[in-house]
This record gives C-alpha cells, structure tokens and sequence, in this order.
C-alpha cells in the first residue's frame, strides 16, 4: 500500500514552502479580470462613453440622470429580493406579486386609516414579509421546489390582488397622496442647500435602496443568521447536521425576499406617484438580472450585493441608452433577454473556471 | 467462457482499491468471492464490468477459437457484448415497465426502426424458461415482489447470452425460502455451463451453492479460484479477516465503569426499525459499533440525533433522560456532535471557506449583537489546525480544495469548536490513506483520553480493533453482542465475525 498519493497531508510536514506557493495561490485567486464586478464596470463604463457620444442627452442631470437613479433604486431592491432566496439556491417567481400585494396595503392604508407615510411602510413590509414567510413554509412544509411553490403563489396572488383593488380599492389604484410623497418623488438632494453649498442631483429614495443595500450586505456577510441562511444553500443535508435550523432560516430568507419586495413596490407607487394594481408587473426579469449579473450564484452558497448594484446599474444604463436612441419596447425586450442569456452562459463558465482554481470568484 | 481478471489494480485518491486481486472463473462453476466490508469486491465487480478501468493488470477471455485473448472494455455496454451479466445489489429495473420490457431494455429486439412486441415476448419467455421461473411477461415490474424482480433482473442478464453472471448479494433482501429458490437457479444456470459468481456475506449459503471460492482483502486476492471443498469455515474467516497493518498499537485503556456513563440507551427502538438496543458509553471510552453495511448503524445514529423517531425504550445523557428532537438541540443542551460519514455530502460544505467550515456550529457563541467577526473565526482555525493537524494554507481557502482526510478533519473540527462532550464518529476513515488513517487514529484516541465520550462507528475491523475499548456488534437494526476489546486482532476479529454470521445464519 506504498502508493505514491498526490494528497500535501500525505507528505511529511517539513516542506513549509510547498504549502506558503498553496496559500499564495489560493489567497490571489483568479486574475482581477474574471472577476464579474470589475467586468460589469467596464462594460458599464464603455456604454455610458458610446451613449453619451450618440446622445449628448445622455449625460442630461434631468432628463437622465434623475430618473436614471429613481429607477435604478426600484430594481436594486428588487434585485435583493430575489438575492435573498438566490443565497439559498431558491427562487422567488412572486417577487412582482408580493410587491403588488404590499403596494396594496400600504394604499390601502394611506387611503382608509390615513396613515403617515413611514408607518404605511412598515405595514407594506410586514405584509410582504408575511407573505415570503408563508411561500419559504409552504417549502420547508412541502418540500416542493421553490420555483413551483412561488409560481403558484405568484398565479393567486394575480387573482387576490385585482380582487382586492375592485372589491376594497377604488378600482385600480388609491388616489392618495399621503405628505411627504410628493416631496420624496421630486426632490433631490440638490434642493438643499446650506450656504452656497447644495447636495448632489441624488434623488431621496436613492436612500431607501442604499440602506437596504447596506442592511442585506450586513447580514450576509457579517450576521450569523445571514451566514447560515448562505451555509444551507450551500449544503442543506450537512447545515441540518451542524446544528443550523434549516427551516427556519429557509423561512427567513423568504420573509425577507417578500420585505424587500414590499419596499420595491413602495419605491416604485413614489416614482409613478400612485399605489396601483400594475405595480411589480415589470419586476420578475429585472429581480434576476441584477443579481445574476453581479456574480451572484443560482446554486445557492454566495451572494453578491455589490455586484447585484452593478448588475442592475449595467441593465438601466442599456435601457436608458436604447430608449434615447429611439429603440422601441419589443426591440428593448430582446436586447436585454439576449443580455441576461449572455450573462447566464458567462456566470456558468465563470463558476467551472472558479471551481477548477479552486476559489470563489 | 473462461474468463480472466489479472492482477487488477485500481487506484482511487488516497486509496488502493484493487492491488493485484485476481479472478479467474470457468464455465459450469459457481464461484463464490468473498472479503470483509472494503476489501475491494465491489471495485473489483466494477472493472470487471466495464464500470471502472483498471489501473494495471488485464482482462483476458476465450474468443471464438478456444484461445485467451485480452479484452478491454470502455463501459458497461462492451463488458455485456463480451457476454458478462451483472445483477447489482441495487435493483435496476424500470417499475413502470413490463416484465418483458424490462428484460429486454439492453437488447430491444426491433422491426423497422419500431419495437418488435412479439420478439421482445419471446425473448423474456425464454430467459425466464431458462431460469424454470412461470411469470406473466406483460406484468408491470411494479407489482411484482422484491424476489420476482430479483429473477427479472437475472432474466435481464441472461438475455444478452452472458455466459458469465455477476450476483452481488443477491439475498439480502430475501427471506430462506425464496433464497432456496434463487440457489436452484444459480444451480441450474451452471449445469447449463454459465459461470456464475456469487457475491456474499452469508458463508453459509455460499458453502452451500458455490464451488470455488476467492477471498479478497485489502485489495489482494488471498485466496485465488481455490476449490471450496478444501476449506473450513473458519479457514475462510481467517482468510478474510487476515492481519491488515500494524500501524497503531493501544494498550487496554482504563474505563471508569463506575462513573455516570455520558450516553446511556436502554432498550431502545426507533421509527427505522431498531429494537431493544441497549448500549453505554462513559466518559473517555471509545464504544465501538461495528457490522456489515447496512445493519443499522449509522441509522442509529441519526436517530440518537433527532434526525428520526425513538419511539421506545430510553436516551440518557450524563444520567438525565434525553428527548433530542435535532441536531442543533443535541449539540446546544447536550454537547452530543455528529461526525458524518459522507463526508462529501453531509460533512463539510465543499464551497465555502474553511472558516466558515469550521465555525458553523459556534457562530451562536462567537456572535456579538448577531454579527459574527473573522477574525473570531481564523482564531478557531488556528487552534485546530494545530490541534489536528490540518494541513491548509489558509483559512480563507475553500474545503472542496483540500484532501479527504483534511476534510475530515475540517469536519470534525467543527464539532470540537462546539466543545462537544459526546461524539459519534461514523466511519472516519473511509477513503482515506493509510498514513493520515494512522494519523486520524491516534487523534480520535487522544480526544478519548481528554474525557470525551466517543460511540465510533466503522465497517473497517482492524480499525474497529485499533481503536475500540469495547465493541458491540449490530446486524439487522439489533445490537447481536458486545465483546471488551483486548486490541488482539486475530482473536477478536474472529470473534466478532462469529457474531455476524452466527446472527445471519439463524
């Protein structure tokens, strides 16, 4: 049984160099150009430089740039919606319905209890945090795939919400403006100034999605319920068998998928300026393309919350861009399905080439 | 046919699996091959059959001319056209399909690009003629009993004209009478000139049926196509079992079997099956587990969990009855940890960072106001990588990276992270090579001395011998004896052996 193995703890321990070349080699990892983030910023970079040079309105604070930010604000949030079940290796197909049904509320509240506009807010995210509480039980309850049981609850939702708007609401939307809306559509830190000096062309919700932004990238980098939420999509069998309460945490990052649903919804009814039945119509493709676009793994184990902001970054810029230079809506839908096909084929070679270097990329 | 495997040799990462085993088979003999858990008569089935390509060593077989000719198979399907049937201990049969369907899966007999029904009838009808078996063909496989899908198979394997058939523990899942039934066949088959090779842990239907006979161990073939008439029992057992490496040598370690035992289960049965296991573990004892794959063991260990039921009998820990309903509770209250056998799948998570590995269990303890600092985490790694021995270059490097018995032992840092007091090590050293095992072993003897409580459970007997202050043997979810271990192998393994196949016998 002499074998020569290949394995380093089969040679003895005084070869200290061998193992430094390992560390050396594991901790640089792959080359910066795979990594998905900086690509994305150049990509990025190189759109924005041809779009301005075909359209100097391009780089118009606001006509663009304003808009630019409030949408990209919705799908960022929207984006760590879907991110959050993507860490687990699940999928929620109801991101668009559980904002719908939490835009809802929160009119329904603003309307009907008058409502100051911090306190519907919470009610949206209570309610979209029970309803992904409810999709990530139905999953651990059931063991069906979570891209079965959030389709299905997507499709009742569809039913539920128009119900809601035709039977409770005032048909499709609630025509209140609760104070402090208006403010938060058109403002920009611009518009206040101490002295001579103003704030930047921000608009104020930009805020909203930077917290999120910041709250999500907390927990999973830094929390121990982030981190094990990360563990059982990484390996459900052997989190279960360390002692992590896997249903729990699949219950979690579901009811947190459906929060940050809510707060899309509520960042979406400020930007269009109503809480309406169509609000989350257009959030299903956008939730997956930021994320997916940022490196973040479908497999589950990893998650990115910079790169979900690049992703979604790289998909505004290319919607603004194609819409400047007059493209129309169908021509602007097959562009971005063949982007996010791209980027699905570029994430899979990215992740065999990670694996076969032996680091996460 | 004759049919010649050669000093085969098949290497996996870190283990030898095959090192010169051969097996020499004639037409018209049933030939038993037998060997401890391990000892290479899987790998050695799946060369044979195309599953695996031999490292060394070469596969001959008598062509057309009555010559020996060497034959190399790519895959399952050239191991079949050179006429060697397989019946797997697994089923492999489509339960939504017909007998017929099933018989003829390899070799569907067509019409014009169509399947031929008629064809494929008589083709079955005669396979099971053959084996003097009456079944409706057109039978869903799914109706039928675990013994009748046992002979479909066979049927399956004759009717691609083997003339060499392969039954790896072909009655394990059958009660005596049908196993009468099926030795008929095997019977009949070798007076029809198939050679037939018998895979089994049941010595006595193998002295019964079989008349030749090789014994693996460690990968060798210790015994070679030897008649079986010029054997003992006992002559086999020894052959088996055999004296593998010397690589440790404990003295009989001294147990306080006075104190409190820290794992107490009296007359326990659980939802999978077990009755009446009645075992204890002190602290600082190593109880060994040992039986064939499948007996209960791991199962039992899962149970003792939470992961399933115990539906009777009673779980005391450190005295106090226990009602352990998961893993985080067993570790949380009762300092009980689980070192997984799979370690691959259940042990550690391949794609995360060896930190993160090592600091599952104990992110509770290491969190400040939820959030959890690395470098709390890289002070654990650093301990252990000490402690075990871990050769890693950093702790930021994936597990996925490192070797099995670095992995294991990232593994079964976790669990001394979460300062546990008892420990259940399933089969620790599966493919692992034999410096590290050496290595792995005296780590699990110092954990003992340090007043851990360990129920070790291992399908490898030296190892079991190595290590164990006592041994209780389980076969068919019930615990058939327990014997102290006076770490001499040759006295215990027989010993031990007896248990098993006494037990199975009955």
């Amino acid at each position: 049984m002499s074998a020569p193995t290949q394995q380093s703890d089969a040679t003895p321990a005084s070869d200290p160099q061998a193992v430094d070349l390992d560390a050396q080699r594991s901790l640089k990892g792959l080359p910066f150009w795979a990594n998905p983030r900086f690509g994305l910023l150049v990509v990025i970079a190189a759109l924005v430089v041809v779009f301005s040079s075909l359209r100097s309105s391009f780089l118009d604070t606001g006509l663009t740039l304003v808009p630019m930010q409030q949408d990209l604000s919705v799908f960022l949030v929207v984006g760590l919606a879907q991110l959050s079940v993507l860490s687990l290796g699940h999928m929620n197909l109801a991101v668009p319905r559980m904002a719908a049904i939490s835009a809802f509320a929160m009119g329904w509240c603003y309307q009907h209890l008058s409502m100051p506009l911090a306190l519907g807010l919470l009610v949206g995210l209570v309610v979209g945090a029970a309803v992904g509480a409810l999709a990530g039980w139905i999953i651990t309850a059931t063991g069906v795939n979570s891209f079965i049981v959030t389709l299905a609850l997507d499709f009742a939702l569809v039913g539920l919400v128009s119900l809601l708007y035709s039977h409770v609401g005032d048909g499709v939307a609630f025509p209140v403006h609760p104070a402090g809306m208006t403010t938060l559509r058109n403002d920009t830190f611009s518009d206040y100034c101490t002295g001579n000096v103003c704030g930047p062309p921000v608009p104020l919700i930009v805020l909203f999605a930077l917290a999120a932004a910041v709250l999500v990238a907390v927990l999973f980098r830094l929390s121990r319920i982030g981190r094990e939420i990360l563990m059982t999509g990484s390996n459900l069998t052997a989190a279960r068998l360390s002692g992590i309460p896997t249903s729990r945490r699949v219950i979690q990052a579901h009811a947190l998928s459906g929060a940050l649903a809510a707060l899309a919804g509520f960042l979406l009814a400020i930007n269009s300026g109503a809480f309406s039945a169509d609000i989350g119509n257009s959030f299903l493709l956008p939730s997956f393309l930021g994320p997916v676009l940022g490196g973040t793994l479908l497999s589950g184990g990893a998650v990115s919350v910079l790169g979900t902001l690049l992703g979604a970054t790289l998909t505004e810029v290319i919607q603004t861009g194609l819409n400047l230079l007059n493209f129309s809506v169908q021509d602007l839908n097959i562009y971005i399905g063949l982007v996010l096909l791209v980027a699905l084929s570029l994430d899979r070679v990215r992740h065999v080439l990670a694996e076969r270097r032996g680091t996460r990329a | 046919m004759t049919f010649i495997a050669e000093k085969l040799i098949k290497v996996f990462p870190g283990v030898r699996a095959l090192d010169q085993a051969t097996l020499r088979l004639e037409p018209g003999t049933v030939h038993a091959l037998l060997g401890e858990n391990g000892a290479g008569k899987s790998t050695l089935i799946k060369v044979v059959t195309g599953v695996y390509q031999p490292d060394g060593g070469r596969l001959l077989s008598t062509a057309g001319d009555g010559t020996l000719a060497e034959v190399s198979f790519s895959g399952p399907l050239d191991a079949q056209r050179a006429g060697i049937g397989v019946v797997h201990q697994e089923r492999n049969l489509v339960p939504a399909f017909s007998v017929a369907e099933n018989i003829a899966l390899q070799a569907v007999p067509k019409r014009r690009g169509f399947v031929d029904h008629h064809a494929m009838r008589d083709l079955a009808r005669r396979c099971l003629e053959r084996l003097d078996v009456q079944l409706d063909v057109d039978r869903l496989v799914g109706e039928l009993s675990v013994a009748q899908m046992q002979l479909v198979e066979i049927a399956k394997a004759l009717a691609v004209d083997s003339t060499v058939l392969l039954l790896d523990e072909p009655t394990a899942s059958l009660t005596a009478d049908e196993s009468d039934r099926l030795y008929d066949v095997v019977r009949s088959l070798r007076d029809q000139g198939q050679s037939v090779v018998l895979v089994s842990h049941k010595l006595e239907e193998v002295f019964a049926v079989a008349d030749t006979v090789t014994v693996l161990r460690d990968g060798r073939s210790v015994a070679e196509a030897q008649p079986l008439a010029n054997y003992s029992r006992d002559d086999v057992v020894t052959l088996m079992v055999g004296r593998a490496h010397a690589d440790l040598h404990l003295e009989t370690r001294k147990i306080d079997n006075q104190s409190q035992p820290a794992l107490e289960l009296d007359d326990v049965s659980t939802s999978l099956g077990h009755h009446g296991i009645s075992l204890h573990v002190q602290p600082g004892e190593i109880l060994g587990l040992y039986g064939l794959v499948g007996a209960g063991r791991s199962e039992l260990a899962r149970a003792i969990l939470g992961l399933d039921a115990i539906t009777g009998g009673a779980l005391r820990i450190h005295g106090a009855p226990a009602h352990i309903g998961s893993v985080s509770q067993a570790l949380q209250r009762y300092r009980l940890g689980y070192v997984t056998e799979n370690r691959k799948e259940e042990g550690v998570f391949l794609d995360q960072t060896i930190a993160r590995n090592v600091s599952v269990t104990v992110w509770r303890r290491l969190a400040r106001a939820g959030l959890v600092r690395n470098k709390d985490e890289r002070v654990l790694v650093d301990r252990y990588r000490d402690q075990l021995g871990m050769r890693i270059s950093s702790p930021l490097q994936l597990a996925g990276q490192l070797s099995g018995g670095n992995q294991q032992k990232v593994s079964l840092a976790k669990w001394l992270a979460a300062d546990c007091q008892i420990l259940v090590i399933d089969e620790p050293t599966v493919g692992i090579d034999v410096r590290t095992k050496a290595a792995f072993h005296e780590l699990i003897v110092g954990l003992a001395d340090s007043g851990i409580a360990i129920l070790l459970i291992s399908s490898d007997l030296p190892e079991m011998i190595t290590l164990a202050d006592r041994i209780a043997v389980m076969s068919e979810y019930r615990i058939v004896g327990e014997l102290d271990n006076d770490h001499r192998y040759e006295h215990t393994a027989h010993k031990v052996i007896r248990m098993i196949h006494a037990e199975v016998a009955s």
